[in-house]
């Protein structure tokens, strides 16, 4: 079986996240996280659910706003204010914007806009927030959806695609910006299980590529195969991090155990 | 003359309809109030009464509000302009409920995917928001087109020559009533039928990528 190579700790960190706060209401779904991605990092965040791994994903490119914490993207850190009634705000939304672009983001819901072709999805973002031409945006939207095995749907509509192709345009769109860093939320949560394989297998592709990846998956199996790290999230704290064959096949954590036995039986 | 007013005044109100879902979608308390005071008032009293108050006290505020500014001759808004206010007025207030349920109604998802690529608020509304509001709010927009057809027969009063208030002189004069309002009635319901179509062909488009293209 293929296995990621572990982290090269002289790479330069894609992504640093140092003591992260998240409270929604009353409830603190982060308890102060720090975790640090090197480039070509392959990292899966594991938990049950609410334990907050897609809060931390989401912090990363501020589609939720920490509370306190600081989130570094290649060197560079987003400023944070607090903004009216005491809630952290980003300081300017324009660096937000400008650093989202670094950031591919793959959702469970694929969020393909419904509007566009699926061509028309692949090419928005490059041409109108990188200002790419249009003839260049298109060659390379092709070329992507080539990769992901969907050329043939280019001129197709969302809704006209299975879930499983959706989720591939949707990582075509992602890759489109070139980001430095994959964000992958759940991508195969939403799908039917006969559909999960494909999706699978382009994101494993992008991993043995070297793209730098953070992944939140309830895929035990897949997490073991391409990941160069796993963390594993419990209410909002790390619970246990590390390489792959050691987290998930021989955990120090009794917690980290007992979540291995309910979602390797049969799963894996 | 009809067709002239009807338009100016449903694209005065569907500026009045943005700016009101705007307000009532804001987390601003006043918009909020703002805009909850002009849906409920005008969609609360007669639509003929709207249209008096700004025919005989239009002309009385305009003339209050030149004189803040130092102006003070005397001013007469002209029977169209009052006409398209009073109508947009009206029309704004029913378009702001149809834009704001249309605007609630788009996924949250959608919104999100473009965030997450660096789209500015501007480009998201432009690109994503516009376009998809579009598609749920065509329906309820199309139903107060009609209204707004319609009500353009109440400024009549104000003795603009619409179909109404030309049908009204015709039949007065000929002493052919029955016959002006057929003809009257015959050219609204082109006019509505003819609207209708064109409706559906825009939710058509705007609902690409939802049936089956």
């Amino acid at each position: 079986m293929h296995r990621h190579p572990p982290t090269n700790p002289n790479a330069p960190e894609a992504v640093v996240i140092e003591d992260l706060h998240k409270r929604f209401g009353e409830l603190e779904v982060l308890k102060g996280v720090s975790l640090t991605a090197r480039e070509g990092d392959v990292i899966t965040l594991i938990g049950s659910s609410g334990s907050g791994k897609s809060t931390l994903l989401r912090c990363i490119n501020m589609l939720e706003v920490p509370d306190e914490g600081r989130v570094v993207i290649g060197g560079e850190a987003i400023g944070l204010k607090k903004g009216r009634g005491g809630r952290t705000v980003p300081a300017d939304v324009r660096q937000v914007d400008r650093i989202r672009t670094r950031l591919g983001m793959v959702f469970q819901n694929f969020n393909l806009w419904t509007h566009m072709t699926i061509l028309e999805n692949v090419i928005e973002a490059p041409v109108h927030v990188l200002g790419v031409s249009r003839a260049e945006a298109i060659d390379r939207a092709r070329m992507l959806l080539d990769k992901v095995g969907i050329l043939s749907k280019a001129e197709s509509y969302p809704i006209q695609l299975s879930g499983g192709q959706q989720q591939r345009a949707a990582i075509a769109r992602a890759l489109a910006m070139q980001p430095k860093v994959m964000l992958f939320d759940e991508p195969t949560s939403a799908l039917d299980p006969e559909l999960v394989g494909e999706v699978l297998l382009v994101i494993r592709q992008l991993a043995e590529e070297g793209n730098t990846m953070i992944l939140v998956t309830h895929e035990m199996g897949f997490a073991r195969e391409v990941a160069s790290e796993v963390v594993f999230l419990h209410q909002g704290r790390i619970e246990e991090q590390g390489p792959p064959d050691k987290v998930l096949v021989n955990p120090d954590s009794e917690r980290v155990r007992q979540f291995l036995s309910r979602h390797l039986s049969g799963a894996a | 003359m009809t067709v002239a007013v009807s338009l100016s005044s449903f694209a005065l109100g569907i500026l009045f309809g943005s700016a009101g879902a705007a307000a009532k979608l804001s987390h601003s308390l006043i918009l909020n109030g703002v805009a909850e005071v002009y849906t409920t008032v005008v969609r609360g009293v007669p639509e003929l009464l709207v249209i008096y108050l700004l025919f005989f006290g239009g002309g009385g505020m305009a003339m209050a509000l030149a004189g803040v500014f130092g102006y003070e001759g005397y001013i007469e808004l002209n029977a169209f302009t009052i006409g398209v206010l009073a109508v947009g007025l009206i029309s704004g207030a029913y378009s702001t409920e149809v834009i704001r349920g249309a605007v609630q109604a788009v996924p949250m998802g959608q919104i999100e995917a473009a965030r997450a690529c660096g789209m500015s608020r501007w480009l998201i509304l432009r690109r994503i928001l516009v376009p998809q509001t579009l598609r749920y709010a065509l329906p309820g927009l199309g139903n107060v087109w009609q209204l707004t057809l319609k009500d353009t027969a109440l400024i009549s009063v104000t003795a603009l020559a619409e179909i109404m208030r030309v049908a009204h002189v015709a039949a007065g004069s000929t002493r052919q009533p029955f016959l002006f309002y057929t003809t009257a009635a015959a050219l609204y319901l082109v006019l509505t039928t003819v609207s209708t179509a064109a409706f559906e062909r825009a939710e058509r488009y705007a609902s690409r990528g939802v049936r089956r293209a």
